[in-house]
């Protein structure tokens, strides 16, 4: 219980620079991945399909985002619309034949292809002014999906996914579905937390801050932008292949509007600007808060005998959850992430609390 | 003394220019910033400009780092001509800078911004980070050596892991200044670099440059206020007002231009000063 920083020597730089320096933050780890590769036995259907299998996607989602947002600090509010192109161009290509893996690397590649496009326009300008143009793709790759035949197969169509084999398993049944969502999250998570420790990382956060001082040390801020595009809109390009086997299975153009976007960019926002946990924290608050709310409301109607209408009983939540954003943005800008640092630093060294640091 | 500069003069001779700029002219809406501007800097020399605020000294900084290119005229950097390049591709060629107001960066711990100096040497992309155990680690380790040369160089040792924002503005200073030698530049600019600090800060600078410019072969462009300074340690300084060049030379004597005296204290006090010392200050 106490000590868990004392005693703890270094003598190679490669040890110091390990993702969890701390042997504490390292079980901790591997209990949570224990716990996540046990799941499909430990949990009931509904929990792991209905539950654990969204948050793992949409975390996935959140952290290529992140590496946008938060680690190069360009804002992005047409997500949802990179994350249909990969769906869409993934399941065209499984359907015309070709294996999953490659589809989902070919998803990622268009994504990754129209980002870029559309990120080199839009990188010219900063701010407010980029938010305007990537929602303006939003649009765009909305408006071209639902009204070319060939890509959404006419108008109110969905595409259903064939059945699919990944790594020679074939992805039916809830565990296989999982275990793939898991492996592609843990690769991200991987990807993202390795991106700090490199000069990959360093170089977009010098972007983010202080791009004059970024260009003096000899970082080319426009390159580099351009490249957290490129692989922010892979990996969300890759996610929505995932999403769309392992969750969706039939893919429609409503499920990648602007709703969609604007909640990844909140889960960003309220999980942690450029924090890795941070991205599983906002996912799963923003994809549970209006189910646990309206679970809660709906019990404290039922109980407490309240009086509330069905509109009511409809709306509180959201309202609640609007609240929970703004106060967000009001009393810890850098989000859960920050609120589990916080906490985390008081346990560490509880209960000598000079020690902090 | 005087052998030891002629020896120095002669090495200088020899072994050509870091930067000739010739002419430069540089406006920002109808303010001239910059009158055709003539200055160059030798190896191994430690060269000052000076002069009184708003004179252009960082709008010719800005010019050679190719922040604002040149209206007209040429920048050459070791003999190449750089006039018009993108900043970060002087950087490339061994120009290191610091800036007046501090530029470092933010939420990232001393070590990181010193690491972010080795950004010309590494070769920074997605997949070294993706396949970090076989292909980034031995890179970032190679180079956390370097680093951690210049933090012994600089003295910063106890505070290495310190985020940047907390540490005194006396040490942020020479953080950034670690931050540009890390890149083992060949030509460093250096933009007050002793703004706001005390006298014994200023010695530890001070003392860090003549180090710098010995050890580590740079040579320097240094802009500074503190005259004290500049007379102990440039070579040859250069004396800006309004844009134009009013004096240059030997520092001491340069400063002592009655131009320079009226430059900074306005006519009235300089002819004050220039007859209580009987026209010779």
């Amino acid at each position: 219980m106490f000590y868990r920083r004392a005693g703890i020597r270094f003598t190679r730089y490669r040890d110091e620079r390990q993702i969890w320096p701390l042997p504490l933050d390292r079980r901790l780890m591997l209990l949570v991945l224990l716990l996540a590769l046990a799941a499909p036995y430990l949990l009931d259907r509904l929990y792991l399909v209905g539950y654990l299998l969204p948050w793992l996607i949409w975390a996935t989602a959140a952290l290529g985002l992140n590496l946008l947002m938060g680690t190069a600090g360009q804002v992005h509010l047409g997500y949802g619309a990179v994350i249909g192109m990969g769906a869409y161009g993934s399941v065209h290509l499984v359907r015309a034949g070709a294996p999953l893996e490659l589809a989902m690397l070919a998803g990622g590649l268009i994504s990754a292809a129209v980002g870029i496009v559309f990120g080199a326009a839009a990188l010219r300008v900063k701010g407010l002014y980029l938010a305007m143009a990537t929602l303006a793709m939003q649009y765009i790759v909305d408006f071209v999906i639902s009204h070319v035949p060939f890509i959404s197969g006419g108008s109110q169509a969905t595409i259903t996914v064939p059945p699919v084999r990944f790594l020679g398993i074939p992805i039916v049944g809830d565990a296989a579905v999982y275990y793939m969502a898991l492996g592609v999250c843990i690769v991200v998570t991987l990807f993202m937390l390795n991106v700090r420790r490199t000069a990959f990382g360093r170089a977009l956060a010098a972007v983010r801050e202080k791009d004059y001082a970024a260009e003096v040390i000899g970082v080319d801020t426009f390159r580099f932008k351009l490249l957290a595009f490129w692989v922010s809109s892979f990996i969300g390009g890759v996610v929505g292949s995932v999403l769309a086997v392992c969750y969706l299975r039939s893919i429609s153009p409503d499920q990648f509007h602007i709703e969609l976007s604007i909640q990844l960019v909140a889960m960003v926002i309220v999980g942690g600007m450029g924090s890795v946990l941070g991205s599983f924290f906002g996912a799963a608050l923003i994809l549970f808060a209006p189910i646990v709310l309206n679970n809660l409301i709906g019990f404290m109607a039922d109980s407490m005998d309240m009086q509330i209408s069905t509109d009511l009983r409809a709306h509180v939540p959201l309202m609640l959850y609007g609240g929970l954003i703004v106060g967000f943005l009001l009393w810890e800008p850098l989000g859960l992430a920050k609120i589990y640092n916080n906490m985390r630093n008081y346990f560490l060294v509880w209960p000598f609390r000079h020690a902090q640091r | 003394m005087r052998d030891q500069n002629a020896k120095q003069n002669d090495a200088m001779r020899s072994d050509g220019r870091i930067l000739e700029c010739r002419g430069i002219e540089r406006s920002f809406g109808g303010l001239k910033a910059l009158k055709s501007v003539d200055i160059h800097v030798d190896r191994g020399e430690i060269f000052g400009l000076v002069g009184p605020n708003g004179s252009g000294k960082t709008t010719m900084v800005n010019v050679v780092t190719g922040f604002y290119p040149p209206n007209a005229g040429s920048v050459q950097l070791f003999g190449q001509d750089i006039t018009g390049m993108k900043p970060n591709r002087v950087a490339r060629m061994g120009v290191a800078r610091t800036f007046q107001n501090l530029a470092l960066f933010r939420g990232m711990s001393v070590l990181d911004n010193i690491l972010l100096g080795r950004h010309v040497h590494m070769k920074p992309g997605a997949l070294p980070s993706l396949f970090y155990w076989l292909w980034g680690a031995r890179e970032e380790i190679a180079h956390r050596r370097a680093a951690e040369d210049i933090i012994d160089f600089m003295q910063l040792q106890d505070i290495r892991d310190e985020p940047v924002e907390v540490i005194p503005m006396g040490l942020q200073k020479r953080v950034e200044l670690a931050r540009a030698l890390v890149a083992e530049p060949r030509f460093l600019i250096l933009d007050e670099p002793m703004a706001g600090m005390n006298q014994e800060e200023k010695e530890y600078i001070a003392r860090f440059i003549l180090d710098a410019r010995d050890e580590r072969n740079v040579s320097i462009l240094l802009i500074e206020h503190h005259m004290d300074v500049v007379t102990a340690i440039c070579d040859r300084i250069v004396v800006l007002s309004y844009g134009e060049i009013i004096a240059q030379g030997e520092p001491k004597a340069a400063i002592a231009d009655p131009q320079v005296i009226t430059a900074y204290l306005g006519e009235r006090a300089a002819a004050r000063v220039l007859q209580a010392n009987g026209g010779a200050p």
